[in-house]
This record gives structure tokens, sequence and C-alpha cells, in this order.
């Protein structure tokens, strides 16, 4: 008998973390769990391919400003897809390029490439870098690639209760990385999204580095449907422990127009546009 | 480079037999053919659309050079470089580039004509003004797709390879080396006319190049600041030679039969960027062929500089393994000729063949920093006999780059060691971008090791540069 209350006892105590982690996921008041909140993200219709310009505008602590104009191309080949970034403007970084295969196998790793005109050279980039900040923003490459999805190969989300952006209400999951040496990869601990249910798309979203301090905000300040698809328009990333920011402005998107296949391979990068 | 007889050269001018002549001339015929269209086609692309955007962009670059030796510690130079760049865009895809350099430079052993400009073809070289200033068409070129076809024709640069600061693939455009290899790659390569052609057939990117435009390396001249004085390249002076003449440059004067062609296969299969490369062309650096005569005085050396041809096959890959990067290309050379070793040789040449290769590891482990390494290697394939230099050559390279700042700063650190000599570089910068369009930039290159090798021959031409650059649109 005794016995039978010592196993009893042990197991308590060992299920216990995992009961009041089911409790916060699934049922906080019945709401979707966080796995079934990222799924409703990233299957939200984002287009076959868009092409569309992209202006970022980067600021630092002393509030010196630098802009970058880009035009971006994403497609999906199947279930994989290709993104590639062109440079336009300042003179000093026009013509680079970005390109990128993400592939649907999360045991497959990103093929990536970076055109440097200085060199007229592609060179390939370690996927393993995906944590680096992206050619002087706050995005990391990650976060580029992501866009306006999450990567459940990386991460266990799970709910943690509602939350308002700018007066949507929304859900809001945690996301935690699967491994160290994925938190490592990516520079985060922990992330935390409020999610807008009513079309599945992140309205704000805060990250942790692997220290656990608050390290980046980012707030999706305009969201429109643009050609029958919800398109975030403006995005804002604080960097809290440099102070640095960065806003990406998307203008010109277009779902419709057909988008070359032959513009995401390191011969077009070098051609430019 | 040079000696008593050419036997070993084919005589340019020997009388062709009527068959191979009818052979040439058919292949002339599809050149024309060729040629014809192409720029047909580029016309009518051009003047069949309408413009619809016309950019215009410009950089001026400054930049004072100090010098130090053992000796002594010198304002080296001062340099001023505009280079403005417009682009058309026509209605129907087409793009017209073209892109200028004005550069004044404020040293005689620096002096833009301070070059073998005799290498030069007439239809690329500078407008030399003054003996301080130069005025260049970098590029001109028309852009268009047709089809399967990607047309790219007129005079541009093109780059071949995956390595970084050492050259094997990267040898379809000559290359200045009037500041030796201290300027940056895109300002020292010499642009030439050429038509490229691109198309996908079969899974493989296509490239094919037609070079007419027949110009070589430039190298520094007597007085120089970088006037190569190395015993791997230059011939040395030995006892009993009296005199020393050196003849005009022997170029290849055909337009059409001296052109250069090259092919490029590439490719993205299973993770790996795959390229296979072949390059049939007159080898970039002139041969300097002696030849040795008794006078009265004692003995007279002529040396005539010319080019010979050689066929190129070689590839490159590359792929991304964790955190880290792995890369190479290789080239063989049918014909390649070394300085000989003693004087018995009969033109101070040997003739052989060459296989170079290099293989990089690149790792980024650590956030914003690149670490790269290379192994440079030359072999020598059947000398005719012995050369001055080894014949296996090995030269390994460091890079660390790191950046700061949101990019804003950025740290490089470049180390070139030639293994057989003991012989290297080593070059530090650093950069700060003030704005979007303003950058300046302090750099140091120091040479090490004996006076004989590549690197060691300027161990007195160490220098430090400060520089600022400025964008305008």
């Amino acid at each position: 008998m005794k016995q039978t209350h010592l196993i009893i006892v042990l197991i308590s105590i060992f299920a216990l973390p995992v009961l009041a982690q089911n409790l916060t996921d699934s049922n906080v008041n019945g709401l979707p769990t966080g796995e079934e909140i990222a799924a409703h993200i990233n299957s939200r219709d984002e287009g076959k391919a868009v092409s569309r310009k992209l202006k970022i505008e980067m600021r630092d602590r002393s509030g010196k400003i630098r802009q970058r104009e880009t035009m971006s191309y994403r497609k999906y080949f199947a279930k994989e897809k290709r993104t590639v970034i062109f440079y336009l403007a300042p003179k000093n970084i026009k013509d680079t390029a970005f390109l990128t295969y993400d592939y649907n196998d999360p045991d497959l790793a990103d093929d990536q490439w970076l055109y440097l005109p200085a060199l007229r050279k592609v060179r390939r980039i370690s996927a393993s870098d995906r944590g680096d900040y992206f050619l002087g923003t706050d995005m990391t490459y990650e976060d580029i690639k992501l866009e306006t999805r999450v990567s459940t190969a990386d991460f266990n989300f799970q709910t943690i209760g509602t939350c308002n952006a700018k007066g949507k209400p929304g859900l809001k999951i945690e996301g935690i990385p699967k491994t160290q040496e994925i938190a490592r990869e990516l520079g985060y601990s922990k992330t935390q999204s409020c999610v807008d249910n009513e079309i599945w798309m992140v309205r704000t979203s805060q990250f942790w580095d692997i220290k656990d301090n608050l390290l980046k905000t980012v707030t999706i300040n305009d969201i429109e449907k643009i050609q029958g698809i919800w398109t975030q328009k403006n995005i804002e990333v604080e960097n809290h422990k440099t102070g640095h920011s960065t806003g990406l402005t998307f203008s010109e998107v277009d779902y419709r127009s057909s988008v070359a296949d032959g513009i995401f391979n390191t011969n077009a990068m070098k051609r430019g546009l | 480079m040079g000696s008593n007889t050419l036997s070993v050269l084919p005589d340019a001018n020997r009388k062709l037999q009527p068959d191979k002549k009818r052979l040439l001339t058919s292949q002339a015929d599809c050149y024309f053919a060729f040629i014809r269209a192409a720029i047909i086609t580029a016309l009518c692309t051009l003047f069949s659309a309408s413009l619809y955007a016309a950019q215009w962009q410009s950089s001026v670059i400054s930049s004072v050079l100090w010098s130090a030796s053992s000796h002594n510690f010198k304002q080296q130079n001062y340099q001023f470089t505009v280079e403005p760049e417009f682009i058309l865009r026509f209605d129907n895809n087409a793009k017209l580039t073209a892109l200028g350099r004005l550069r004044s430079i404020g040293l005689d052993a620096l002096s833009p004509e301070g070059v073998t400009d005799k290498a030069y073809s007439p239809f690329s070289k500078p407008l030399f003004i003054g003996n301080s200033s130069e005025l260049e068409l970098r590029e001109f070129y028309v852009e268009f797709p047709s089809d399967n076809f990607y047309f790219t024709l007129g005079k541009q640069q093109v780059v071949w390879g995956k390595a970084d600061g050492l050259k094997v693939l990267d040898i379809v455009n000559p290359q200045s080396y009037r500041e030796f290899i201290l300027e940056d790659f895109d300002d020292s390569r010499i642009p030439q006319w050429l038509a490229n052609i691109e198309s996908n057939f079969r899974g493989w990117d296509t490239q094919f190049l037609w070079i007419p435009d027949q110009s070589y390396h430039i190298l520094a001249t007597d007085d120089a600041l970088y006037t190569p004085t190395s015993p791997l390249m230059l011939p040395q002076s030995q006892a009993g030679v009296s005199s020393v003449e050196v003849k005009p440059f022997k170029r290849p004067a055909r337009t059409l039969m001296d052109s250069d062609v090259g092919l490029r296969l590439s490719r993205f299969w299973r993770g790996w960027d795959l390229t296979l490369n072949y390059l049939y062309q007159y080898d970039n650096f002139a041969l300097l062929y002696q030849r040795r005569s008794l006078t009265s005085h004692g003995l007279h050396v002529e040396i005539e500089p010319q080019y010979r041809r050689t066929h190129v096959l070689g590839g490159s890959f590359s792929n991304a393994f964790d955190h880290w990067v792995l890369r190479g290309e290789l080239a063989y050379f049918s014909n390649r000729y070394f300085l000989a070793e003693g004087p018995s040789t009969s033109n101070g040449l040997a003739k052989g063949e060459e296989i170079s290769y290099v293989i990089g590891l690149d790792w980024a482990g650590l956030e914003n920093t690149l670490i790269s390494g290379q192994l440079f290697q030359s072999v020598v394939l059947n000398r005719q006999s012995a050369t001055i230099r080894d014949k296996t050559d090995s030269t390994v390279s460091l890079l660390v780059n790191h950046t700061l700042l949101n990019d804003t700063i950025e740290l490089r650190f470049v180390c070139l060691a030639n293994t057989n000599i003991g012989d290297g570089l080593v070059r530090l910068r650093a950069s700060y971008e003030w704005q979007d369009n303003l950058k300046t930039w302090i750099s140091n290159d120091t040479y090490y090791g004996s006076r004989e090798g590549i690197f060691g021959q300027f161990d007195n031409n160490d220098r430090l540069t400060l520089g600022i650059e400025m964008g305008f649109e």
C-alpha cells in the first residue's frame, strides 16, 4: 500500500509540469492549442507567387537613419518556397541580391546565396547562419525567410492566453526552441506572439535572447487585403539591446502577375534587375 | 622570358593549306553570320522599344596613401576617382548600361600611363590625360532576353570561379597590376568588348562567350611603384650581357581568328553549386621570348613580348554543411610557358602544362563573423626544361571579416602567404558607413619575405591608406 502511494506521488511529481502545460496550452478557456494556431498561420493563403517593393529604414540609437530600397519575389515550387531580394538603392549596396530555397522537409537545410557586387560573385551562405542579422537590419536571415509564418520545425508552440494588439483581440502563443542548439542558432530562447485569429496573422511578437533577456519587439502596423490575400504593409522591429530599429514598408504588392522561374537562380542574381 | 630561336613557336604567317583555308573561311563565315545576327537582334530590340526609365548614379572616391619601408615613411599618393553610371531601360526588358571612370593620381610612380599600355586593345584603351589622369569607358553593354536566351553584348566584365583574392577561373578578363593586387578586382579587371549569351539547356545554365577584344594583363612599367622585379616574373640580368633591347609587343591581330571563346555550364544539383568551364584564350601574361646574339660589345639580348594560346578546362563547386561552406575551383591549362632556369634553353622559356586549384573553407559560427581559409596550388606538368619557379607552388590565405553596429563598421583581416618562398602580404581594413552614401576607411598593406617572391618583391612598398567614398543618385 505504501508502495502504491509512493508511485502515485512520483507520477504526480513528474507528470505535474506536463499536465500544467496541457492545461495552459489547450484549455485556456477552450482556446485552440499553440500548434493549432501555428498551423492556421502557416496554412494562410500567401499566393503562389508575389512581387513587391520593400523599403527598409534602419535607425540607430543616435537617430541616424539609413535607407535601402529593394525588389523582392517569392514563389512556391510545389511546397518549396523560393525567395529572392534585389537591392536597388543606395549606390553602395545596389545590386546586392539574396536568394533562398526553403524546403518543406524539416530535415533538409535551406540553401542560401548572397551576391556581392563588389566581388561580382555569388557567395554560398551556410543556412546555420540564420540567426545572423540580415544586411544591417534587425531581422535575421531566418526572419526574412519566414516572413509572416512561424517555424514549427524549430519551436514548440503553446497558447498562453488572449491578447490585444492595436485594438484587435487575438490569441497569445509562446514558442520555445525544440533544442538548445536551435536556440543558439536562432539567437532566441523564447518568443511570444499575439495572433489575430480572424485572419491568422501575427500582429506583434517579442523575442528573448538565449540569456533570457528581452531582445526585440516586432509590430505589424498595417495589414491590408490585396488581391484577396491579407498582406502586411508595414513592420517595425525594435532591438531593445542595441536601441537600433528597422522599419519595413511594402508597396506595389502583386500576387497576380507571373513571376518567371528563372529569376530564382544564381545567374539571375548576378544580372540583377 | 626568352632565347635564341623561336622554334617552339608556330609561324603565325605561314601559308595555309587550301583545305584548311577553306575551313577557316567557313568558320569565319559562321562567326560573321553569328555576329550579324546578334548585332541585328540587339539593334532591333533597342530601336523597337520605347525608353521608359533612365537612371543616373555616380560615385566619387578619394584616397590618400602613405608608404612605409624600413627606411622612410612618406606620403605616396593621392587619388581621386569619379565613376558615373547611366542605365536606360526600355519597355521590352532591354537595358543599356554605361559606366565610366575618371581617375587622377598625384604621384608619378603610380601614374596611369606607367603601365604596359600596349597590352590594351585599341578599343579598350583608356584616354590618358597628361601623365596623371585617365578617362575610361569601363563598361557599355546592352542586355535583353529573347525566348530562352539572355544576351549581354558590349564592353563588360565576366567573372568565373568561387575563390576569394586568388584567381584560378577568374581569368576571362585580363587585369591591371598597376597596384599589384591591392586594387579591388572590380576596379583592376579590364572589361572587354564581348558577346555573352546565356541560356538553359536540359537543366544546365549555359553561358557562351565570344571575345574579339584582345586586351591582356597590364603591368607597371619601369620605375613605377609596383614594377615587378621578382625572378619569378622577369628574366634577370646575367653576367656577360652588354645590352638588352625590349622589342614592341607582338599582339595577335586577327579580329576573328584571334578571338577568345568560352563556355560555362552550371547547375544546382543536390545541394551543390557546380560549374564546368572551358576557355580558349591567349594567356593574358606576355611571354618574354629572348633572343641572344654576340656583338662586338658583348652579349646582346632581345626580348620580344608575345602572347600564346591555351585551352583552359576547369570547374568549380560549393556547398554548405552546418556552419561551414566548402568551395573550390580547378583549371587545367594545356599550354603554359615559364621562365626557364639557366642560360641553356633556347628562348628563356620552358613549355609545359599547368593545373591550378583552390580549396576554400568558410566558417560562420560566430555572429556577424566570417572566417575563411584557402589553399591555392599550381602544379607544372610535363616541363620541357627546368623552370625558375618550383614545380608545385602553394599559397595559403586567411580572411577574417567582422561587422559591428548593424553593418556600419566592417573590420577585415586578410593574409596571403606563399609557402615556397616564405613571403606574403597582410592586409587590414576598417570601414565606417556614416550615411547611406558616405563611407570612409583606413587600411594597411604590409608585404614581407624575400625580394625574390611575388609578394616580397614589394617589401619596400608597405602602405597606409585613408579613403572616402560618396555616392550620388
